[in-house]
């Protein structure tokens, strides 16, 4: 009892909290972005992938420091998304029914990189990981905790509070959520739906390269990580009602924790098949989701 | 309101029903055409769902499978007929593929293609957990040739593409059939919006069962004849990428048209078999036209070149409104 169990413990409450800070990033760019422009991304998982993949990329191929490497594909993160907002995203904003289009759409994404990733990394390596951003161990009673986990924990907090934040009370923010509510109410208050439909995505698809670097500098991964993670963010999203930030931080929360506990007994395998039939549950009992108002 | 069916349609059917002797002089171009005609089958079928009813079924292949497995099982460990086992499977799978289209009473558009998806996955995981049954990820290899019955011998070569002809045309005339019936009639009228339809008295739930009904058979008679064809099958023989691509061949051909899932399934079904050392390009290259047929093509080929008026504007709002509702 006593000491292992306590090691167990903390360590558990390590992991729980660190996928539960990475799956809340990630569904909450998939929610901001449905909940906006109703575009449902299937592909996050390969956009996630494809963060982790170019940072280790950078920091294995070209000994660029792991903190500097996120930095760098954070910002180019932008005109990455801009670009996919230009060419494919922008053209369907006046149709009806473009969440099947924009899901069937990013399907086709989805393939497209998984072909991608398996000719280019798959053959390479199989398992990848970033060297940490800094050294050291801090110990927690008697649990040691590498002082660069800590630091991955801390850049989500605050990447959640700063998403908080911005969508509470800067301008800009607030027309994003004025556009989830009525957006042709939206429009005749002024607010310009469709930048807001750009800065969403934007900000959506950043939030996703967050949670994929993030996750990459905690822990070593390979290219299945992209498929689980699709199918945890899709559940998150729907599970904790779409559009709603908070709903991601909670559910996220909860299959980070569910991931961790899972994984001492059992193949984190049946943790993704309880994910499933939640998501499943939930579209049958309350599509709208737990936390939708 | 005619009831007649095109001639353009019977032209077709007898043109399948000619090329498997047409392609007998080589095995590798009848091979290529026979996986075509399966995929004739499985597009045809779908298009019942996704073209004439407006659901987006992703675990179309899923429900093929199930036919598959049961079939192999029957005949490969009890000893039955092919000929007595497929009946057998294909009413299992297609009542199984009734059950999960229950979920499409309530969700409809994103909504369910999300739900079918998650069977699809949940299934593909059925399918590699239950290796007592399907073998799990090494497959079940050595499927024995329909037999003949009372005669000796087995179903092969340019008999087994004509078999496979008579069952895509077959399922041509009978999707053609449907379609200029009162039933598809009602199909249709749910497709374009079924709170309207309840309320003209059609009876919405049963006409969606029945359209889930109808194309699990075809799932099912695709997946049973599919697998002693190839001989091979796994678990990724019936994944969330073959849904994938079967909805490209209706969505590619022209979704609601008799002829373009057939044109959309003959025309995309051979590009794996031609261009196999580069099966990796394959996803990719189906990924590329899934975007492409979305943004350049919304009603497909047949749609795009013979349908020039453009269709009547949906009547819920252009922004959220009404359709909002999942």
């Amino acid at each position: 009892m006593s000491d292992t169990f306590l090691l167990i413990a903390l360590s558990t409450i390590s992991t729980g909290l660190i996928l539960g800070a990475v799956f809340a990033l990630v569904a909450a760019g998939v929610t901001i972005v449905y909940g906006c422009i109703w575009l449902p991304n299937a592909s996050n998982g390969q956009i996630f992938l494809l963060a982790a993949l170019v940072a280790w990329s950078l920091t294995a191929n070209h000994d660029v420091p792991s903190a500097l490497a996120i930095c760098l594909v954070l910002a180019a993160g932008i005109p990455v998304a801009w670009a996919v907002e230009a060419v494919l995203i922008r053209r369907f904003y006046d149709v009806p029914d473009r969440n099947i289009a924009y899901f069937v759409m990013t399907l086709g994404i989805t393939q497209i990189l998984s072909g991608v990733f398996s000719i280019t990394y798959g053959l390479w390596s199989d398992q990848f990981s970033i060297p940490p951003m800094i050294d050291g161990i801090t110990f927690i009673g008697l649990f040691p905790m590498p002082n660069n986990r800590i630091l991955v924990l801390a850049i989500a907090a605050a990447i959640l509070a700063a998403l908080f934040a911005l969508l509470r009370k800067h301008p800009y923010g607030r027309a994003l959520r004025a556009v989830f509510q009525n957006r042709e109410a939206a429009a005749l208050r002024g607010v310009n739906v469709r930048a807001i439909y750009r800065l969403s995505f934007i900000l959506g698809t950043l939030t996703i390269f967050a949670g994929g670097l993030l996750f990459a500098s905690a822990y070593s991964f390979d290219l299945s990580a992209a498929w689980t993670m699709s199918v945890t963010a899709f559940a998150i999203m729907i599970i904790g009602g779409p559009g709603s930030v908070l709903g991601a931080l909670v559910i996220g929360m909860v299959f980070g924790f569910t991931q961790a506990i899972v994984s001492v007994f059992a193949s984190p395998t049946i943790a993704n098949f309880s994910y499933l039939g939640a998501m499943l549950l939930i579209l049958l009992i309350k599509p709208s989701g737990l936390f939708s108002r | 309101m005619t009831s007649r069916i095109e001639p353009s349609i019977w032209i077709t059917s007898l043109v399948i029903l000619v090329l498997p002797f047409a392609f007998g002089f080589n095995r590798y171009y009848a091979f290529v055409l026979g996986i075509a005609l399966i995929n004739i089958v499985w597009a045809t079928g779908m298009n019942l769902l996704y073209g004439f009813t407006g659901l987006m079924p992703l675990m179309f292949a899923g429900v093929a499978g199930i036919s598959a497995y049961a079939m192999l099982n029957l005949v490969m460990e009890h000893g039955w007929s092919f000929w007595v086992a497929s009946p057998v499977a294909i009413l299992a799978g297609a009542l199984i593929g009734t059950a999960l289209g229950i979920p499409a009473l309530r969700l409809r558009g994103f909504y369910f293609a999300l739900c079918s998806l998650v069977i699809q996955a949940v299934l593909t995981l059925a399918f590699i957990y239950f290796s007592g049954l399907t073998n799990g990820d090494i497959g079940i290899s050595r499927i024995p040739l329909p037999d003949l019955g009372p005669f000796k011998g087995s179903v092969s070569g340019v008999g087994y593409e004509f078999l496979l002809a008579v069952f895509a045309a077959a399922g041509i005339i009978i999707v053609s059939l449907i379609m200029h019936s009162q039933l598809g009639r009602k199909l249709i009228s749910v497709r374009e919006d079924d709170v309207l339809a309840d309320t003209l008295g059609i009876d919405v739930v049963r006409c969606k069962l029945l359209a889930f009904f109808i194309g699990s058979i075809f799932a099912g008679v695709g997946g049973v004849l599919y697998a002693p064809y190839v001989g091979f099958v796994s678990p990724r023989s019936f994944d969330l990428l073959v849904s994938l691509n079967i909805w490209l061949m209706v969505a590619f051909g022209g979704r609601g048209t008799i002829l373009g899932p057939v044109i959309g399934a003959a025309i995309l079904a051979p590009i794996p078999s031609l261009l196999q050392e580069l099966y990796m390009i394959k996803d990719m290259l189906y990924g590329v036209l899934i975007i492409a047929v979305i943004i350049l093509m919304p009603r497909g080929i047949v749609g795009y070149s013979f349908r020039k008026t453009p269709q009547a504007p949906l009547a819920t709002a252009p922004h959220g409104g009404a359709a909002s509702r999942p």
